[in-house]
This record gives structure tokens, C-alpha cells and sequence, in this order.
């Protein structure tokens, strides 16, 4: 494998990390705030 | 993004686009927005953080559907020209990540559906992905003309799931609303059809066209607007709605048979002659959006 695949392939794993990181951040506040209405509420 | 040609291809992650692309984002609009009408006219209205994760899951179990359906249907999407570049077929991505991403989407959203709103609803969007998967794409699509007609059961779901998220139970008007998309689909994927018939005949899709000809195709798709109308214009008269959308209805209804009535007179073979056809297939789409969005003002202004 060629230093330019290598690149190519550090690139897009850490772009997929971060778009991961990302989404498990949001789940994080949509459970708390799901958390939040459920217990507040009687629905 | 760099471009190169890779000595090992397989050893290339794909990229986060094409996990987007596998969800046929494009068709999921419609999804969401018949689940959101499902749910903004329950009678019971969620917190709006409910609502919102009801309706995001709704869109996850759809795109659980699209990369399902990609997954199985890579040898059928390589041979159409409107689906060879998908991520499969153009060879961006590995057959068995579409697989663990579509059933890891799909089981996710029920899991987030049953616990944020109700178990009703999570079995709905359940039976949904397996009916869109199992029953549609893997064992109606590729062995009868007759597929998108009982198909077209998947795409129905939303606006029943939307309302039973909102409210925990079944009710006459989602039940409705399920008919009526139920009824849509075939005019709707039939209109599609008959001017992409060579894409489905050189994959091997029994398409209505394909196998039974365009002048039977043009005439189901006629028929199949009365009923659908009906449905259309059915919760007026039994109660459920106001006049706003039942006229709404009727007028929207009345415009879809007119064009289907000139699908139906339409004599041309080749798709350069199909104008009936595409006014049909893009109205099919503007009818769905705007017959939904009236029940919705309905619903508001009452």
C-alpha cells in the first residue's frame, strides 16, 4: 500500500469517527431530554 | 476528496456519504412527512421531544428499508442505469456493511421508538421494515407483476405509526390514511413504470409493463384512481374531517383521474411520447404531499 492509499484511508476513517462522535453526542442529549419528558409528564 | 486508484480496493473504508446515499434519503421525504401529519392530527399531541424522536425513527426505520433493499437488490441496481451508481453497485462499499448498517439502523429505531413513545407503535415500525423487507423486496418485487400493489402495504404505514405514537392506540382515520397511501401506490410506481419499463425488463423486474404491456398498465392505473379518490375523500362523509379537507379532497382527487384518464387514452410506446405518464407520476407526488397537508389545516382550523 502506497503512502497516498494510506492517507486516503487515515482520511475517511477519521471522518467517519468524527461523524460517529457526533451522532453519539446527539443521542446522548435526545435520551436526556427524552428522559426529561417522560418523567416530567403523565403521557 | 482525493482521488486514486487504489492497488486494494477492499482495503478502503466507505465513506460516510455513501451510508447517507444508502438510505435513499430522496424517498424518505414522503415517509416523513405522512408519519408527521399522522401525528400532528391524533387528537392527542406528544411533548414535541417525543414527537420529534417518533418521527426520526420513522425516518431511521426507512432508511433501515433503503439499505436493506440495497443490500439485497445489488445485482438488479448494477443492471439499471437510475440505480448502477449506487454505493453497492458502483463498488464503494462492501455487501455486508450495507447489511450490518440496515439491520443496525432498523433494530435501533424500534428499540428508540418503543422507548420513547409506545411498544404499539415500535411493533408497527417493526412489522413496517420487515413487510418493506421480507415481503416486498425479497419475495413479491422479483416474482409478480401484482409486487407494489401489496408492497405498497410498507409505504403505508407512517401516517399509522405517527398517529398511534401519539396516541397508543388504533383509530378509523389512520386506518384511513393508510388505505389511501395503500390505493396511491400502485398509480403512483405504475406511472413510474411504464416510461422506465427498459431499466425494469433489463433487470428482470416483473414490472406491470413488462409483463402484462402498457395498454393493460394504463388502464390499471386508471382504475386503481377510483378507489384511491375514495379513500381520499371517505373521512369527510364518515365525520372525521372538515369540509376544508374534504373538498380539498374531492378537487385534488378529481384532477388525479383526469390525468390518469389521459394515461389511460395514451397510445405511445416510446418514453419520448409519455408526457401523460410523467404529469401523472410527478402530480401522484404533489397529491400525497398536499392532500396531507390539507387534513393537517383541517384538523388545525377546526
Amino acid at each position: 500500500m502506497t503512502s497516498a492509499e494510506d492517507e486516503i484511508i487515515r482520511k475517511r476513517q477519521r471522518d467517519r469517527a468524527r461523524i460517529t462522535a457526533l451522532l453519539l453526542g446527539a443521542f446522548v442529549v435526545l435520551l436526556f431530554f427524552i428522559t426529561i419528558a417522560k418523567t416530567g409528564t403523565n403521557w | 476528496m482525493p482521488t486514486l486508484e487504489m492497488t486494494n480496493p477492499a482495503a478502503l473504508p466507505a465513506d460516510w456519504r455513501d451510508f447517507v446515499a444508502l438510505t435513499k434519503p430522496r424517498v424518505m421525504y414522503l415517509v416523513v412527512f405522512t408519519g408527521l401529519c399522522g401525528l400532528l392530527v391524533a387528537p392527542v399531541m406528544p411533548p414535541l421531544v417525543l414527537g420529534f424522536t417518533a418521527i426520526l425513527c420513522i425516518a431511521l426505520g426507512a432508511g433501515a428499508c433503503g439499505a436493506l433493499n440495497q443490500w439485497y437488490e445489488v445485482d438488479v441496481d448494477a443492471k439499471m442505469r437510475r440505480t448502477a451508481s449506487r454505493p453497492l453497485p458502483a463498488g464503494r462499499m462492501e455487501r455486508e456493511t450495507a447489511l450490518h448498517f440496515g439491520v443496525g439502523l432498523g433494530g435501533f429505531s424500534v428499540l428508540l421508538m418503543g422507548l420513547a413513545t409506545n411498544w404499539l407503535a415500535a411493533a408497527l415500525l417493526a412489522a413496517s421494515i420487515l413487510f418493506y423487507v421480507l415481503v416486498y423486496t425479497v419475495w413479491l418485487k422479483p416474482r409478480t407483476a401484482q409486487n407494489i400493489v401489496i408492497g405498497g402495504a410498507a409505504g403505508a404505514f407512517p401516517p399509522l405509526i405517527g398517529w398511534v405514537a401519539a396516541t397508543g392506540q388504533v383509530a378509523t382515520l389512520p386506518v384511513l390514511l393508510f388505505a389511501i397511501i395503500f390505493l396511491w401506490t400502485p398509480p403512483h410506481f405504475w406511472a413510474l413504470s411504464l416510461f422506465v419499463r427498459s431499466d425494469y425488463a433489463a433487470a428482470g423486474i416483473p414490472m406491470l409493463p413488462v409483463v402484462a404491456g402498457a395498454e393493460t398498465t394504463r388502464r390499471q392505473i386508471f382504475l386503481y384512481t377510483v378507489p384511491m379518490g375514495a379513500a381520499a375523500i371517505a373521512p369527510w362523509p364518515l365525520g372525521l374531517t372538515g369540509a376544508v379537507y374534504g373538498i380539498s379532497a374531492a378537487v385534488l382527487s378529481f384532477v388525479f383521474l383526469v390525468l390518469a384518464g389521459r394515461v389511460a387514452a395514451n397510445r405511445a410506446t416510446e418514453p419520448a411520447g409519455m408526457g401523460a405518464e410523467k404529469h401523472l407520476f410527478a402530480y401522484s407526488v404533489f397529491y400525497l404531499f398536499a392532500l396531507f397537508a390539507v387534513l393537517v389545516a383541517d384538523r388545525w382550523l377546526a
